[in-house]
């Protein structure tokens, strides 16, 4: 039983590599606050790409649903790991788009922004359609018969209605992209994944991982506080 | 002689298999009040519906103020300014089930479509709305939430909003058969009122003291024809058809 504590609780361990596994959680906290904001961006625009009436819009309702289809069936770890792995070596884009070292963050950081945003964005795009969804027909027959535009009618009336209507799985989906941060250690990105899997190596002891778990217990809890009230 | 206001010719539409209109035509002169009565499935409201393309016909034509509008523009007709929107700010609509904007307040509800579509300024259509809301006897509820109002109250608010867009015609889709009937009687008021001020009007509606006192045509409707059509006291008490016997007396007798 001791070896149980030993291999996964070891605090002195734990105090030794404290800062350095922090430091690696507070990139996937920076990595989860750009892309969470990007995916929301993303997803709405995707959402509403794909509510367009009419058969001129055909062919790009086809295209968005197509590729919300697609994002969401790829494993995220391949998008990563084809961004990074291909991006670098396309000639044709300049070196400072390809391998972007960008407001001090290295190139890992930014494949996984792509990477991350592309994939969330088409799950959010589908939260978002169930709360346009879940609002009656009426209300934008209503909002039609006043002479409103599908454009008008969806900013006024059925958005903001429906965007009361998705705080809870949009919740869930953001909690996922949390841990969807530690993804990016496999294209070299020195979060708290990766760093307790080098001090694992370095001690054959697995507890600077539970640190990093913990870490993300620390703050998931929280936010389902806020959620359920 | 003046052209109609509303004029439909051979309207057909189908859902799918289903045929629901087959070969609807009417004639609405400006400030007529037209009431169609039939069973439901006769296809009265997806004719009302046809009438501001909510369902727009697969043939036939409709002619808004002698405008053909089933033609947008790109038709060669040359009707550039009656686009869709365009007519939808012409023609008024009331729904059964009052289709109220919940996140908005009864004032907000009537001036939102002045606002963003006619682009008035918010001081105007304010100001507009609560005069309407005073027509229609809500004067007093203007900062309410459609949820805090009666049913009746929540339809006046339609009717007001419906107004605000100073519509030329009005389509009313039973407007009254979602209501508690203690509530039904205010908003035919409203109605009648409107119908008194020389409002062309397009009316689906069960309640036959409304046709027959207020409507100066009324057309009975069953299965996507039109059966029977002419003068409330005629068509109510003397109607030709065994079709519109048998449907008013279903009715008649409750």
């Amino acid at each position: 039983m001791s070896e149980f504590f030993n291999q996964y609780f070891d605090f002195t361990i734990m105090g030794d590599h404290f800062s350095e596994v922090l430091e690696g959680f507070f990139k996937n906290l920076l990595l989860f606050a750009v892309v969470v904001v990007l995916a929301l961006v993303w997803g709405l625009v995707l959402a509403l790409l794909r509510q367009l009436p009419g058969r001129k819009f055909a062919p790009l309702r086809f295209l968005t649903i197509g590729y919300i289809d697609v994002l969401r069936a790829i494993p995220i770890l391949i998008i990563l790991l084809l961004i990074s792995g291909g991006i670098p070596y396309l000639d044709f884009i300049p070196k400072d788009i390809r391998i972007p070292q960008w407001l001090g963050q290295p190139d890992p950081f930014w494949y996984s922004v792509l990477g991350l945003t592309l994939v969330y964005g088409a799950y959010m795009a589908e939260v978002y359609r169930a709360g346009i969804e879940a609002i009656p027909r009426g209300q934008a027959e209503a909002a039609r018969s006043l002479g409103m535009s599908h454009g008008k009618a969806m900013r006024h009336v059925v958005v903001p209605q429906a965007v009361t209507k998705i705080p809870a799985p949009m919740l869930n989906e953001m909690i996922s992209l949390l841990k969807d941060t530690t993804l990016a250690s496999v294209v070299a990105l020195g979060e708290s994944v990766l760093v307790s899997r080098e001090i694992l190596a370095e001690t054959f002891n697995s507890s600077a991982v539970i640190l990093a778990g913990l870490m993300f217990l620390a703050i998931t809890c929280r936010q389902r506080d806020w959620s359920t009230s | 002689m003046a052209e109609a206001m509303l004029r439909l010719e051979g309207i057909h539409k189908r859902f799918g298999q289903l045929e629901v209109l087959r070969g609807i035509d009417l004639e609405v002169a400006k400030g007529e009040v037209v009431c169609i009565l039939g069973p439901s499935g006769s296809g009265k409201s997806t004719l009302l519906r046809c009438v501001n393309l909510l369902e727009p016909p697969e043939q036939g034509e409709i002619f808004l103020e002698g405008h053909d509008i089933c033609k947008g523009p790109g038709s060669g007709t040359g009707e550039q300014s009656w686009e869709l929107n365009f007519v939808r700010q012409r023609v008024g609509m009331v729904f059964q089930q009052f289709n109220l904007f919940p996140h908005k307040t009864v004032l907000e509800n009537v001036s939102l479509a002045p606002r963003r579509v006619l682009g008035k300024s918010r001081r105007e259509s304010e100001t507009k709305a609560r005069a309407l809301l005073e027509r229609v006897g809500l004067g007093d509820k203007f900062n309410q939430y459609p949820e805090r109002l009666s049913g009746g109250q929540q339809q006046r608010v339609a009717i007001a909003r419906a107004l605000a867009m100073e519509p030329h015609v009005m389509l009313f889709d039973e407007v009254t058969s979602a209501l508690d009937p203690e509530l039904v009687k205010e908003v035919l008021d409203t109605m009648r009122e409107l119908a008194s001020e020389g409002m062309t009007m397009l009316v689906v509606t069960h309640e036959m003291g409304f046709a027959r006192e207020v409507g100066d045509q009324v057309v009975f409707m069953d299965g996507g024809v039109i059966v029977e059509r002419g003068k409330p006291a005629d068509v109510l008490d003397d109607p030709r058809e065994e079709r519109t016997r048998r449907f008013l007396g279903l009715v008649l007798d409750r």
